[in-house]
């Protein structure tokens, strides 16, 4: 699994007690503040080609990210 | 059938030291033998060694002694009519009647040998409780008040006012204080501690209870040397007996005064009876003196505010409180009031505990009750207060029994202790001992004492053989000064009292030979 | 310079606002209440003369050298132990005194060797100064009298001897043992005369003495004395600076003979540690002169090539021309770099600068992203800044502390000490760990809980111990309503049954009603306090456990003055100046986000570069980016992370992936196998810069020889930019700091002359504080409110399992440091020759193992082998051990596992096997399943 994959869902679960779309959203604010942006590409690339791989929550994270 | 008789043989370890044991023994097989039922009382020592064992039958005519009786008598001794009171040449008479006990005053020691030391009911027949029960009804303050009203001054040697020091501990604000006995009773011929504590233990728990309802203590330590195994049994049976009773814990006579009382061991150090060396054996470390301030009264065990005191000291407390302040005020003389336990000893012919009203001459208390040496031969030298008191010669015996008459002839009175020498006595040697004992028994802390005990046999050694005797006098003066004006505790600090009183009043058995 | 003699005023200063007024010999002096007779003399400038006193240690009153007379007073008190008292007349010299004083000296000699010329201490010993100063002139008693001459010389100890027959028996070193280091290894033997000092009734050796120094540094003659000096003689110049080993960063004078290290003496003076010191700052200074340093940059082609050695211009403009065509190959982002903790801020500062400025990216990382990564991330989230709340003196006023996850004893001895006081002063102690550390029960020290739990569920435990706060009505309302905000949201989560002692008991193996009765402690018994180190951070849940501790300490009230706090322990010396110093990919100096554009424009200016708003790669990213290819080189800056980073073959396979590796350090280091540069780094000797320590206590480290390689770091560093291309150049240190100060608010008020002039300050250092901040968050938060973080536990995926049954966790011991490229070098491998597994007796029972037999420790990515020792300081199912020596290699078997907040790996939670090693078979070969046993479920 993509180390970036893996991470992404690690950090999903710490959100988890929130309401998904403020998950959502702290998730995509912490991967903004520590990811460096090839970490991010490869994030996206995985949501394309594999997305069942990630968290539904990374999975949300991500198209915040990308919007 | 007829009533058993009641028989005390005394289990003081002082009468057992002289087969007291086997006499019981002896008493009970002879009882059976000749049919007649005996109750059998182990009491404390009345006090008269030279009598011990000193059998005591009760008859109609009142208590009748038998002493000192070896096993071996006992046999004839029950065929001469002991157990009726029948006349015997060891028949002492009626034992309370005898001058010996008569003409003293007996308040700290008016128990022993009286009773069983470890019965309740025997120890509330004989006026048991009633300063704690008196006590338990005035208000702290005023049990302290009453202390300090009596004049009762430490009688552990440094004879510092009870009640002031009760005050300070009362004053000092805290959660957790304590009361400490000290029962490391390691003076040359001193013996009281001991006595009072195997023969009547209850009047020392009573005592430092009233202490912890004056002071606010919880909780107390009864710090006994490790020599004294009968008295750390006998204390801790008593201390269960009370707890039983309901004179010690969580609720004290139903007054809900809370106190615990426990028995500490010492391990054989002498420097463990100076109270801050005590405090530190008693919180498990190495039995070393503490530099004063702070005062144990406010920085004590653990760091408590604790009362320290002597067995005797706490043991008068009952009596003060039972019969009131004025009462013991009233007997003794100047700032010296209420009775000292006086321990006659060495080369005397009566030996044993005399608990008088301050003030008798000392030459009075040797000659007239203690009979003079046992050798026979004339007084030489008598040394009062311990191994660190002064010597005095036979002609400054006439000195009261009283503190402050005997700081003024260079001596002290200490725990009591009376040791006597007849003329036989090297007097340099004994002052070679001073400092040899200091040098034994020394904690080490403190370099005068530490060092200077050593070079103090030393110099005495060379004095004696006659190397540069004016130099090595002028040295052993300036260590007396430096060990005097320079040590930590008394220990260091009083070990010149005997070597320079020995050098004052018997300089001849200085000089070369 | 020369030697620098610190006063020593006899007894300690007592603290408080009363004063009383004294006059000694005629000169009135001012004093705070409760001072000694002897202090307030020496404060108005009179020495009397003393022996067994010195202001580190309570008076003691045994030499009987300093009495006095003092008016309407009987007798000669002795000024160390007499308090004044207002109005107070004391005489400090009379005939009757001095003779006093003669008489006390002539005993002390006539009980000494009278070799001062030849003796050690000659021209450094108490005992010949005071028989100076009272004028000794005989010894009447003569020199054949009882002594102690013949007493033997203990030399058991690496560094120390213990010459008895010197010994005065005045107790200071046993009292320091006592009182400051707090190991009661020494003691007085035997009584009078026969009083001597004793280890025990042992060599120093076979003792329990911890070679902390304690004693040598409080012993007056050459009783206790160091072997240098002993072998080389007393040195004749200082210098003050800071210890290079853990976080305490304590002050140390120097002491020299022209550039001859002699000794290390710690500085009273020293904010840290007040004169205290460990073996390891004490003693182990050897390695920085050691043999195997390296000097002279060497080069290489390739990793299987010979190393050359090469002159510096050669070695900067090949690493640059390297570094500048591996970019224009694969892009800017293709290099990156690492600073070092062990390192000065300056030169920290210079290595992230020369990487955002002249690489032109944010690969910029440090290596406490493996210790404290997570203590920046959830201190910042929840109290604003990334820094511990209090100074170490704090402790001295805490109720209850908390130690959780930390080893201070062995990882921080200094600091433990003062916590050590503090208990024994009747503080309460809490421990949190699953080992029971030497701190749970040691001499006048018990912890009143000792929560041990199972490795990987602390954040289980401290939302427990909230949930018992919250449930129990043990919140401080008002400290939360006036100073905090979203408590509310976390109060909902905390109270939620799974967080309750009761539901977490089976997982964390901690009983539900000892757990409450912490809680209970730490929140009612007054000022409570948090330390924790690395067993808190180094988990996969380590950012959410320090939110964990920050909800708990806001939710009691416990912030924001003296004796509360939540602390971490920093592990390295400048852990806490490396973060501050901009180290960490997504922020500038003073923990500004990269992307804040305000603050990029003022750097942007300063530096004349244009910097990237997003963040760069941090440590594991980048080896996983150059086993993907993208990551091409690396600059280390003095950390060896083939040895100290976890899964060591992953470590491995990016460093031998990337196309340049570059080292600079001491020694050829377990990294350096992998590199094509050797840049040889200067030691703390050298160094002329800041330490941070983790109280953020910033210390000068002040040259106490020049460079032995010819090149300061920041030199080497500036120069490689420079060949870069881009323009950087330092004549001096301090204009580093100067310019760190001209760009961080929290650093604005700091400067070397501001150092040199008051000792150390603790950022915040600015006009709101010029002398520094010893307490953060008095007024409020560095973010304004505390902020509540709900903290949901969520299990590692680090599992036992059947062929995995034991969970391994890692940590330290005293004598040696971290990879232990230092302390190995040094006299203290006698402590800790190799490093050992500590395994439950019942774990080694099952599988055959007696204590001693070699092992092998296999998790699911590597294994090794080193020798068991049988303990019951785990529980069962838990073995110990630590990662000192690299032919161990702990780190081949921790895996990948890691923080999920900041990356910080999982070193303290692996799933092993552990089984006897069969004698031929190699590690390597280890993991073959029939030399391991499988455990039925």
């Amino acid at each position: 699994m993509s180390p970036q994959v893996r991470l992404a869902n690690e950090i999903a679960v710490q959100f988890r007690h929130q309401p998904p779309d403020a998950a959502a959203a702290a998730i995509a604010a912490h991967i903004r503040t520590f990811w460096e942006p090839r970490m991010r590409a490869e994030l996206m690339r995985w949501v394309e080609i594999e997305p069942e791989s990630l968290d539904p929550l990374a999975r949300e994270a991500a198209r915040l990210l990308r919007g | 059938m007829t009533a058993p008789v009641t028989v005390y043989v005394p289990r003081d370890s002082a009468a057992l030291s002289v087969g007291a044991d086997q006499v019981a023994k002896e008493l009970e097989r002879a009882a059976a033998r000749v049919g007649r039922p005996i109750r059998l009382i182990r009491n404390g020592s009345r006090g008269m060694l030279w009598l011990e064992p000193l059998v005591e039958v009760v008859t109609e005519r009142g208590r009748v002694g038998y002493g000192p009786v070896e096993s071996s008598r006992v046999g004839d001794l029950v065929a001469a009519g002991l157990f009726d009171g029948a006349d015997h040449d060891l028949c002492q008479g009626v034992v309370d009647q005898l001058p010996w006990l008569r003409e003293q005053t007996r308040l700290c020691f008016a128990r022993v040998g009286v009773t069983d030391p470890l019965s309740p009911e025997d120890y509330l027949a004989h006026g048991g409780l009633l300063g704690l029960r008196r006590a338990l009804e005035l208000p702290a303050a005023d049990v302290v008040a009453e202390v300090t009203e009596s004049g009762l001054r430490g009688r552990g040697g440094a004879g510092f006012p009870a009640g002031i020091k009760w005050k300070t501990v009362a004053d000092t604000p805290g959660p957790l204080k304590f009361v400490c006995c000290n029962a490391d009773e390691g003076d040359s011929g001193t013996f009281a501690d001991r006595m009072l504590m195997e023969g009547d233990p209850f009047t020392l728990i009573e005592g430092m209870t009233i202490a912890a309802r004056a002071v606010g203590a919880q909780e107390g330590y009864i710090y006994i040397r490790s020599e004294y195994p009968d008295a750390v049994r006998t204390m801790r049976r008593a201390i269960d007996v009370a707890r039983a009773e309901g004179w010690l814990g969580a609720d004290i006579l139903g007054s809900g005064l809370r106190f615990d009382l426990f028995v500490r061991v010492g391990a054989g150090a002498y420097i463990c009876g100076e109270e801050t060396a005590m405090l530190e054996s008693l919180e498990g470390k190495r039995g070393m003196v503490r530099a004063k301030p702070p005062i144990p009264a406010i920085t004590g065990l653990f760091g408590k505010p604790t009362v320290v005191n002597n067995v005797l000291t706490l043991a008068s407390v009952p009596a003060i409180l039972a019969d009131g302040a004025a009462a013991y005020r009233d007997l003794g003389v100047e700032r010296s009031r209420g009775t000292q336990v006086f321990q006659l000893a060495g080369n005397i012919a009566r030996g044993g505990i005399f608990e008088t009203a301050f003030g008798m001459n000392l030459r009075e208390l040797i000659h007239r009750y203690g009979g003079g040496t046992l050798s026979g031969r004339p007084v030489r030298a008598v040394q009062v207060g311990g191994p660190l008191g002064a010597y005095l010669p036979e002609s400054g015996l006439d000195l009261p029994l009283e503190y402050e008459a005997f700081v003024a002839a260079g001596a002290m009175l200490g725990h009591g202790g009376i040791v006597v020498f007849d003329d036989t006595v090297d007097m340099a040697a004994m002052a070679r001992f001073a400092m040899e004992f200091c040098a034994e028994e020394s904690c080490g802390k403190c370099t005068p004492c530490r060092v200077g005990a050593v070079r103090g046999v030393e110099v005495i050694d060379r004095i004696v053989a006659g190397q540069d005797p004016d130099g090595n006098l002028a040295l052993l003066n300036d260590l007396c000064e430096l060990m005097t004006e320079g040590s930590l505790c008394a220990m260091g600090g009083l070990t010149p009292m005997p070597v320079r009183s020995a050098l004052l009043h018997f300089p001849d058995d200085f000089t070369a030979r | 310079m020369s030697l620098l003699k610190e006063p020593d005023l006899g007894t300690p200063a007592k603290a408080g606002p009363a004063t009383v007024t004294v006059e000694v010999d005629g000169l009135p002096v001012t004093v705070p209440e409760g001072t000694s007779v002897m202090r307030a003399a020496a404060l108005s400038g009179i020495e009397i003369p003393k022996l067994c006193a010195t202001d580190s240690l309570e008076a003691f009153g045994s030499c009987r050298l300093c009495l006095v007379e003092i008016d309407g007073r009987r007798g000669t008190p002795a000024s160390c132990t007499t308090p004044v008292s207002d109005g107070m007349k004391v005489r400090t010299q009379s005939p009757k005194l001095e003779k006093l004083r003669q008489g006390v000296m002539e005993l002390y000699i006539s009980d000494h060797p009278l070799d001062c010329l030849t003796c050690s201490a000659n021209g450094d010993c108490e005992l010949q100064d005071m028989s100076g100063v009272v004028g000794l002139r005989q010894v009447r008693y003569g020199y054949e009298g009882a002594n102690h001459l013949a007493e033997k010389t203990d030399t058991s100890n690496p560094y120390f001897n213990f010459e008895a027959s010197k010994c005065i028996a005045c107790s200071r070193c046993v009292r320091a043992c006592g009182e400051i280091q707090g190991t009661f290894a020494l003691t007085i033997e035997a009584r009078g005369f026969a009083s001597k000092v004793s280890a025990g009734g042992k060599a120093f050796m076979d003792s329990e003495c911890v070679s902390c120094g304690a004693c040598v540094q409080a012993c007056p003659t050459a009783t206790l004395q160091e072997k240098s000096v002993v072998q080389l003689g007393m040195p004749t110049r200082s210098v003050v600076t800071t210890c290079a080993y853990c976080g305490v960063g304590c002050s140390f004078k120097a002491e020299l003979r022209g550039t001859e290290l002699v000794r290390m003496v710690p500085h009273k003076d020293g904010g840290a540690n007040e004169g205290h010191s460990c073996v390891k700052g004490r003693f182990a200074f050897g390695y920085a002169t050691h043999p195997d340093r390296v000097l002279t940059p060497m080069i290489r082609e390739r990793i299987t090539d010979e190393w050359r050695p090469v002159d510096w211009d050669t070695a900067i403009s090949y690493t640059a021309a390297k570094l500048r065509d591996i970019q224009s190959r694969h892009g800017t982002g293709a290099i990156g770099g690492i600073t070092s903790s062990r390192t000065t801020n300056e030169e920290v500062y210079v290595v992230q600068k020369m990487i955002r400025a002249a690489f032109g990216n944010n690969n910029v990382d440090t290596c406490a992203r493996v210790c404290h990564s997570p203590t920046g991330y959830g201190l910042k989230q929840t109290f604003g800044t990334s820094a511990g709340t209090q100074d170490f003196r704090s402790v001295a006023k805490a109720d209850v502390i908390m130690v959780i996850g930390a080893n201070p004893t062995d990882g921080h001895p200094v600091f433990a000490s003062r916590m050590k006081r503090r208990i024994r002063e009747g503080a309460k102690l809490i421990v949190v760990d699953p080992r029971r550390i030497d701190l749970v029960r040691s001499p006048h020290i018990e912890a009143t809980h000792h929560l041990q739990l199972a490795p990987g569920t602390n954040v289980a435990v401290i939302n427990a111990m909230a949930h018992v706060v919250l449930t129990e009505g043990l919140v401080d309302r008002g400290f939360v309503a006036d100073r905090c905000e979203d408590f509310d949201t976390w109060a909902e989560f905390i109270a939620r049954p799974e967080n309750g002692p009761e539901a977490v008991e089976e997982l964390t193996g901690v009983p539900a009603e000892e757990l409450r009765a912490a809680a209970r402690l730490y929140a009612t018994a007054g000022n409570g306090a948090i330390y924790y180190g690395l067993g808190v951070t180094e988990h996969s849940q380590g950012s959410t456990m320090v939110m964990g501790m920050a909800n708990l300490a806001m939710s009691t009230g416990n912030i924001g003055r003296e004796g509360v706090g939540v602390n971490p322990l920093r592990g390295q010396n400048n852990v806490q100046g490396s973060c501050d110093m901009g180290s960490f990919p997504h922020e500038l100096t003073g923990y500004r986000h990269v992307s804040d554009d305000v603050v990029r424009g003022v750097f942007e200016e300063m530096w004349g570069a244009s910097l990237l708003p997003e963040p760069g790669l941090r440590i594991p990213n980048m080896f996983d980016a150059a086993i993907e290819g993208s990551f091409r080189a690396i600059y280390v800056q003095g950390e060896d992370i083939a040895q100290s980073d976890p899964n060591t073959k992953h470590v491995t396979a990016a460093l031998t992936a990337m196309e340049l590796v570059v080292v600079q350090d001491l020694f050829l280091n377990e990294t350096a196998k992998f590199a094509h540069v050797f840049l040889p780094g200067t030691s703390f000797l050298e160094k002329d810069g800041t330490f941070t320590n983790a109280e953020r206590r910033i210390n000068r480290v002040r040259p106490v020889m020049p460079p032995s390689t010819g090149k300061h770091e920041w030199e080497i560093v500036a120069e490689i930019a420079q060949a870069m291309g881009y323009p950087m150049h330092y004549d001096h240190p301090s204009e580093i700091m100067d310019e760190i100060a001209a760009l961080t608010p929290t650093f604005a008020g700091v400067s070397f002359e501001k150092l040199d002039k008051i000792g150390s300050v603790q950022w915040p250092c600015n006009e709101n504080a010029p002398e520094g901040t010893p307490i953060m968050h008095m007024d409020g938060f560095v973010r304004g409110k505390g902020r509540f973080v709900p903290t949901p536990y969520v299990p590692t995926r680090e599992r036992s399992t059947r062929k995995f049954p034991l969970i391994l966790t890692t940590g330290r011991i005293l004598s040696q440091y971290n990879v232990g490229a230092q302390t190995r070098r040094t006299g203290n491998v006698a402590w800790h020759p190799e490093d050992v597994l500590e395994i439950h007796p019942h774990d080694a029972e099952v599988r055959g193992i007696r204590d001693g037999d070699e092992v092998v420790l296999a998790s699911r990515v590597g294994a090794t082998s080193l020798r068991a020792v049988l303990s019951d300081r785990m529980p069962v199912g838990v073995v110990y051990t630590t990662f000192h020596h690299p032919v161990t290699g702990a780190n081949v078997v921790t895996t990948e596992n890691s923080d999920w907040a900041t990356n910080c790996p999982e070193y303290k939670v692996t799933a092993v096997q552990v089984g006897l090693r069969h004698a031929a078979a190699p590690a390597d070969a280890a993991r073959d399943e029939t030399v391991l046993p499988e455990m039925a479920e």
